[in-house]
């Protein structure tokens, strides 16, 4: 650091100062926007100087040195930037237009760019459209809004699951988040109403400066900035509720007891102990929450300072009970000029506490509100603890989930500091340095207690259990960066940028577990019975990059970067990866051809480059011992040491080529404007746990990372927006949609499959499987028609004397024949991924009111729905769905009602424990995301205490169009790993909320 | 000329603070031994020897699922509503290459391969320890355990896959099927050096494999062989052990008399050394972490899940008399608790009706009142009862075999239980006396089906039972083995799978 000063000193004094251009007149006006309010900071330029200013609070604005030859650029971040000649005028008022796409500034990578400059596909979101609907997390903003990026969200609290252009690796399909320049893995430490936009960087052309880091694309989020002019304060506020009104439907009592005598077991006595309650355990499960937001912020600006600083408080009950999340969150941007220099610092800190969904036994709270019999009771004051629980009798595979939901607490506190220190020099004209130093610090203390239960028989614990995992861990992340900007004989202009980055990062954990025979009054770790373990790791990244933009006149347009990159996550050999891109554009509109067409804006563009990929765990490619081995000897324990996960020293980065053609056009000063891309991406060496052949016995459930397969991906995004004004009327619709099909092209040699997946329930096999010219991880299993009706029609296809299958088991398709049903009669029964997914976006305005509404969905996706297992599996006797009244009724070896679509009850092990098609649903759905409607008083209404007041209504998931059967379509995965695209483990639902919300501008 | 400086001067600052020393990416990882360093101490060649014990311990084998799998095949456990799916297939054979019983016991065994393989390919390290470090002696019983565990573990795979993939070294390649006279082979070789290189009971640690357990293993892999002359000759090196007493047969079940003067070798459990989270990991296949108890008493108690009883066919075939009836199974009256609690007949209900009897063996209700998931009761996989009834088989079986003396052995079991034995000396009858004796003598335990197996009797024993002839002998190859081994394809599979 001491070098930096030292040289920001030194370039300081030796650069002489440049001549000040020669004034003629001054120019003043308003900005406004569409509605008529002043726009306050709005940019005022003078386009190819540097001679510019910002509006003040009334949208104000005054300019020195403007001849009357030169156009002026007005800008505002969110709205359309409009260009005027200044010819004779003196005053001009300007309205500025928003469109939710075609922002005039684009963040891209180390810096901005001019949107008409743009070659890469980038999809933005500006800082109206994330305000327009009340949201948690920031990234939900982009949902439907981004061409090509899905977002799903879970319980309270939890990061949602963002993919960008669908899946082009099998690990962390996670993109790139950088905030203000640094560098992180999400965004739940940021409050949505501290974010000016957010640019989705989708192809090698935009991503390939981050290289290693970039595979599944980036997504940049700049935060609001203090503005000049007076100081501006905003307070805004929101409160709603959410619920979950779908539900399995599943048998009452009585219906259960029938279910139960029918497969030979007579409850009747034991629902009687209990006098013949109904308990709807879904009902028990899931509540109505509330949830509540309050931010303040403040912000001002100075000829030569900025700053901003918000405060915002949020608390969410989850729809499940006993979830909810709670956020304090924190934020200070700040800008200081010293002449030339430009110091800074942009930082976030969050506090949070997730009350996450709890499970007990493996099994979520939704399976054990299925599958508890409904004749139990939730609370028995005379058991421990004050719950009823089910005995052998009942099934102890259920247990009473909210007992597993209630009973003591599971709390996740986190804190998070996200920020960065800057200095930027501007050494002479066009020549700017800048370093940067960014921390991205968290720790995490998950703690669960319960104290001693007994629910009545089984589902008991005679000590209380606490449970704690601290983690911890920092990035640094230090870069060096010249720009050099220029502009050649008026027309050529050239921007050079050079980097140099180099990433720290460190976490450690601390597990530990113990409990406590005692006493339920301590939540406290003490030695007892206990366990203990801690780790460390270090991940050290070096980054050497580069940069060169060059446009003819804004017509012609090339963009070269390239990136080196070391990753200490790969042996010696391995470890220099080189990234590369190259894009070209033409701006057809600006050809003098084009001078009287209906188009405003016609830009052609085409990139090409590669990104590189080094998610995997640390340390994967030296060989280790696992010391975890325990036997007992001679009255003692006896620790074992053998050899670890298998190593592989050969590792190498996953790479991926990408590929992107776009056309953006706007007709009749882009009233009607739009955007097609074409991409087409192959993914190389795709690094995966692979799971190598049982027998060979390796530590770590025998898998081992290895650069696999070989990853095609393709598809197609369009955008179309249309924006309209009568009088005071306006109104704009924003379309879009994305496909994007992957196919496996190749696997490594030796490799002719894997099968993998989660678990979905103990005994039921996986089904997603990976294999050359099939989709990632597509579903694989047996191909079923119809049920077996009668002994003919079993032994037509297996023979006489086969005893397994019976008349009114499943009817699995023997594709080879053979008259055994085994792995080789498997096949593609469903692709977890989407045709296409789409978003409707209609905004409108009428004099004081706003209205907002906006439709998503997907189309041709495959769901495995693992819930069917429980509701209508009839493996062994819990409750299910109401369906299984009308499974196979077999009577002397014939089904007697050949309508029936389930098979007999406790059939054939195959029916329910095979990979087949029954587990396989459409999970195609449309879905209202978001309608609201808001009134706007303006100040004067007020005595000018405040500019202006808005209120709005707000319902999020109101419709859902669907013929998925799960409580819900838009499925949360469970984890961010291919093999678990499309699958339903009975994760938290989307809720259902409604939201009254004011925002006041001070 | 002078911007140029300038470019250059900056270009020269931001390489000269920046620039990085890329050995800073070399790492060690700080959270884990390295096996470069290992193999320098006792210590260290005892803990790999102990990682090979710990497979023993797995859910894919006695913590859970062989004790289900073994007896319900072997029809000495039926069913109860609540038994679940993956479990219920091997009552009826009808499980499918897809089971995922068989494939964490296919797993866990061959995970113990391995652990036993990292000992054996560092043969030459160990060897290589000055005897100040490492006496000979120990280097040998080492690396006999280690040979123990390998047989082990092979001989629970041949029974249950017949021929099977053989390693002798660690690989990540998947190998082909061997033949089973091959695995056979090694199994002998294996427990052979053990037998040449372990200690004696008298002089080891208890748990460990000894000697004399070498000895009863190698014979009864020779009996499996049908080899009766080399198999007497190994059981009867089996020597310094006796029966529990007349009276004392439930000695040989319960937690406080482990080890005892009948034990030639225990599968341990104990739960003081924690029990780990056994229902997380569907798999837990990799007998890490502290699991050190088992589930078989909270499964099969019928005060607690109650998932299996005794069928009527095995509770039949006791004669009156029988001490080892009441130190089996609990029936209405029979105490527990220390004797201070009596079953009633309540006690075994199920949702499918009262059932006549629970388990008795190996679970903990003689002191407890109802089992938790926790149970300490080791698993005696190799009683001296066993040696004996083997004995008596070799006896019958081999040429110039003697009857009579057959017969004393038998007789042996049956003072034990009470009840006073006649047999025609006759080889079928004597045959018939043994398949008797071995049912009630081992019931629960794990034996029925192998011995059902290596006697051919199924068509009788286990008569409609679902049972199918030339194709339930063997368990299929499972499904992940055969979608991620390059050398044994779904078409590769055992008959009618």
């Amino acid at each position: 650091m001491k070098l930096v000063l030292k040289f920001a000193i030194i370039a300081l004094l030796t650069i002489s100062s440049q001549n000040v251009i020669a004034q003629t007149k001054t120019i003043q006006g308003t900005v406004t926007d569409p509605s008529g309010f002043p726009l306050p900071g709005a940019s005022v330029n003078v386009e190819g100087t540097q001679n510019s200013a910002s509006t003040d609070f009334d949208g104000k604005y005054s300019l020195k040195g403007v001849n009357a030859s030169d156009k002026i650029t007005y800008s505002y971040v969110g709205l359309n930037s409009q260009t005027i000649v200044v010819g004779g005028r003196s005053v001009i008022d300007i309205t500025l237009v928003q469109t939710t796409q075609n922002l005039n500034e684009v963040i891209v990578g180390y810096g901005t760019q001019k949107r008409t400059k743009v070659t890469g596909a980038i999809s933005t979101v500006g800082s109206k459209d994330i305000a327009a609907v009340p949201i948690t997390n920031a990234e939900s903003a982009l949902q439907g809004r981004a061409a090509g990026v899905t977002v799903v969200n879970g319980a309270p609290g939890s990061n949602p699951t963002v993919t960008i252009r669908g899946l082009a690796t099998m690990g962390n399909s996670a993109p790139l988040y950088v905030i203000d320049g640094v560098l992180t893995s999400n965004l739940s430490g940021l409050s949505p109403n501290d974010i000016e936009s957010m640019s989705v960087l989708k192809d090698a052309s935009t991503t390939a400066l981050y290289g290693s880091k970039a595979f599944n694309g980036v997504i940049m989020v700049t935060t609001k900035k203090g503005k000049k002019g007076p100081g501006q304060l905003n307070f805004s506020t929101y409160i709603g509720s959410q619920t979950i009104t779908k539900r399995y439907d599943v048998l009452n009592t009585q219906q259960y007891l029938q279910y139960a005598k029918d497969l030979g077991s007579d409850l009747t006595a034991r629902a009687a102990e209990f006098g013949n309650v109904n308990t709807n355990w879904q009902d028990e499960i899931f509540q109505t929450g509330l949830m509540q937001n309050y931010n303040l912020s403040f912000s001002n600006g100075t000829e030569t300072s900025t700053g901003r600083y918000s405060a915002e408080y949020l608390k969410q009950e989850g729809a499940v009970i006993n979830t909810g999340f709670e956020r304090y969150s924190f934020r200070a941007n700040n800008t200081q000029d010293i002449g030339r220099l430009r110091v800074g610092s942009n930082v976030g800190i969050s506090f949070s506490t997730i009350n996450p969904e709890r499970n007990s036994g493996g099994r979520t709270l939704l399976e054990h509100a299925i599958k508890m019999a409904p004749y139990l009771p939730v609370y028995n004051g005379t058991n421990l603890g004050g719950y009823q629980g089910p005995s052998a009798i009942d099934g102890n595979d259920a247990e009473n989930p909210v007992r597993v939901a209630n009973l003591g607490y599971q709390k996740i506190n986190n804190l998070s500091i996200i920020g960065n220190i800057y200095a930027e020099l501007d050494i002479f004209k066009g020549l700017k340095f800048r370093s940067q130093v960014s921390l991205d610090y968290y720790t995490g203390k998950d703690h669960t207690f319960i104290p001693s239960y007994s629910d009545g028989s089984y589902h008991k614990q005679a000590f209380s259990t606490t449970n704690e995992t601290n983690t911890q861990g920092q990035t640094i992340v230090f870069d060096n960066s010249l720009t050099y900007k220029t502009t050649i004989a008026a027309k050529h202009n050239i921007e050079v940028l050079g980097v140099i980055t180099k990433i720290d990062g460190k976490s450690q954990n601390l597990i530990a577990g113990s409990r406590y025979n005692i006493s339920d009054e301590i939540d406290q770790l003490r030695y007892n019975e206990g366990n203990l373990s801690s780790a460390n790791y270090v991940e050290k990244n070096i980054g050497y990059i580069a940069r060169i933009n060059y446009d003819y006149d804004d017509k012609y347009i090339l963009a070269v970067s390239g990136r080196r990159d070391a990753s200490s996550r790969f042996g010696a050999n391995n470890r220099w990866g080189n990234f590369y891109s190259i894009a070209a554009g033409w701006n057809i509109a600006k050809e003098g051809f084009m001078a009287n067409s209906v188009f405003s804006t016609l830009k052609l563009r085409a990139s090409t480059g590669t990104t590189g990929n080094d998610r995997i765990d640390n340390y994967q490619y030296s060989a280790t011992l696992l010391a975890d081995y325990n036997y007992p000897i001679g009255g003692g324990n006896a620790p074992g040491v053998s050899l670890g996960v298998a190593s592989n020293p050969d590792l190498k980065w996953e790479s991926k080529n990408d590929r992107n053609i776009g056309l953006d056009f706007g007709l009749f000063e882009d009233k009607f404007t739009g955007s097609l891309e074409y991409f087409n991406s192959k993914s190389s060496d795709i690094l995966f746990a692979v799971p190598l052949s049982a027998s060979v016995g390796s530590a770590g459930g025998g898998t081992q990372i290895q650069n696999i397969a070989d990853v095609k991906v393709s598809g197609y995004e369009i955008t179309l927006g249309y924006n309209d004004r009568k009088g005071d009327f306006t109104w704009s619709a924003t379309a879009n949609l994305g496909t994007s099909k992957n196919e496996v092209t190749s696997l490594a040699p030796g490799v002719t499959s894997v099968l993998g997946g989660p678990t979905a329930r103990a005994g039921l096999e996986n089904f997603s499987r990976l294999e050359v010219g099939q989709p990632l991880f597509y579903f694989y299993g047996y191909q079923t028609n119809g049920i077996y009706q009668n002994q003919a029609e079993v032994d037509a296809v297996f023979g006489p004397g086969q005893t397994i299958i019976k008349p009114g088991d499943i009817r699995i398709i023997d594709r080879d024949g053979n008259k055994i049903i085994n792995s080789s009669d498997k096949t593609n029964i469903g692709n977890p991924y989407p045709d296409f997914t789409y978003g409707l976006n209609i905004t409108a305005a009428y004099k004081k009111f706003d209205f907002n509404c906006f439709i998503t969905g997907v189309q041709g996706n495959d769901i495995y729905n693992a819930n069917t297992f429980d509701l209508k599996g009839m493996n062994r006797l819990f409750n299910a769905s109401t369906e299984v009244l009308d499974r196979a009724v077999v009577v002397n070896g014939v089904v007697t009602n050949p309508s029936a679509t389930l098979p007999r009850a406790q059939g054939a092990d195959i029916n329910w424990s095979s990979a087949n098609q029954r587990y396989i649903e459409d999970g195609s759905y449309t879905r209202l995301k978001n309608i609201t409607l808001g009134y706007t008083l303006s100040g004067e209404t007020f005595d000018s205490h405040f500019s202006n007041i808005r209120f709005y209504i707000s319902g999020q998931n109101l419709i859902t169009i669907t013929k998925y059967s799960g409580l819900d379509p838009e499925i949360a995965r469970a984890d961010t790993n291919a093999n678990s695209a499309g699958i339903d483990l009975g994760r938290y639902p989307q809720p259902k909320s409604v939201i009254f919300g004011l925002d006041v501008k001070f | 000329m002078k911007k140029i400086k300038h470019i250059v001067t900056a270009l020269l600052g931001v390489f000269a603070i920046s620039s990085c020393d890329t050995s800073e990416l070399e790492l060690t990882n700080p959270n884990t031994l390295s096996p470069d360093t290992f193999f320098k101490t006792e210590a260290q060649v005892e803990s790999s020897v102990n990682a090979a014990y710990a497979n023993l311990q797995t859910r894919g084998l006695y913590a859970r699922n062989l004790a289900f799998a073994m007896d319900l095949m072997g029809q000495d456990a039926a069913g109860n509503p609540q038994l679940e799916g993956n479990k219920k297939p091997f009552q009826d054979f009808s499980f499918n290459a897809g089971n995922d019983i068989i494939q964490y016991y296919w797993e866990s065994c061959f995970l113990g391969i391995s652990r036993a393989n990292f000992v054996l390919e560092n043969e030459a390290k160990i060897n290589a320890l000055p005897n100040s470090i490492l006496s000979q002696e120990k280097k040998n019983k080492f690396l006999g355990e280690a040979h123990f565990l390998r047989a082990y573990y092979y001989f629970l795979l041949v029974n249950r896959f017949g021929n099977v993939p053989i390693y002798k070294a660690g690989t990540i390649i998947g190998a082909a099927r061997s033949p089973k006279a091959e695995v056979y082979n090694l199994i002998r070789a294996d427990f052979e050096f053990a037998s040449q290189n372990l200690l004696s009971k008298s002089a080891e640690v208890v748990g460990r494999a000894t000697k004399e357990a070498a000895y009863a293993y190698l014979g009864k892999v020779l009996l499996y062989e049908k080899k009766y002359d080399l198999a007497l000759n190994a059981l009867n090196n089996v020597t310094g052990f006796s029966l529990e007493d007349k009276g004392s047969f439930y000695n040989n079940f319960m937690e406080e008399t482990e080890h005892g003067k009948e034990s030639i070798f225990e599968v341990e459990f104990d739960e003081k050394n924690g029990t780990g989270n056994k229902w997380d990991d569907p798999g837990n296949s990799g007998g890490t972490g502290f699991a050190e108890s088992t589930l078989r008493g909270q499964e099969y108690g019928n005060l607690s899940w109650y998932n299996v009883y005794p069928p009527d066919n095995l509770l039949n075939s006791y004669e009156a008399g029988d001490l080892r009836f009441g130190d089996t199974f609990y029936v209405p009256g029979s105490k527990y608790l220390n004797g201070t609690k009596t079953m009633i007949a309540s006690n075994f209900n199920t949702s499918a009706g009262l059932r006549k009897a629970g388990w008795k063996k190996y679970q903990n209700y003689y002191k407890k009142e109802d089992e938790a998931v926790q149970s300490s009761i080791n698993f005696k996989v190799m009683r001296y009862a066993d040696v004996i009834l083997m004995k008596a088989e070799c006896e019958n079986q081999r040429d110039g075999g003697s009857q009579a003396a057959a017969i004393a052995y038998i007789t042996l079991i049956r003072d034990r239980a009470g009840l006073t034995t006649s047999i025609v000396p006759t080889k079928e009858a004597v045959f018939a006396a043994i398949v008797h004796e071995r049912k009630v003598e081992f019931a629960g335990e794990q034996s029925r089906f192998d011995d059902i197996m290596r006697w051919g009797n199924a068509s009788v024993e286990l008569a409609g039972t679902g049972f199918q002839a030339g194709k339930n002998e063997l368990w299929p190859i499972p499904n992940r083995e055969t979608s991620s081994n390059p050398n044994i394809k779904p078409s590769d599979n055992n008959p009618g799978y």
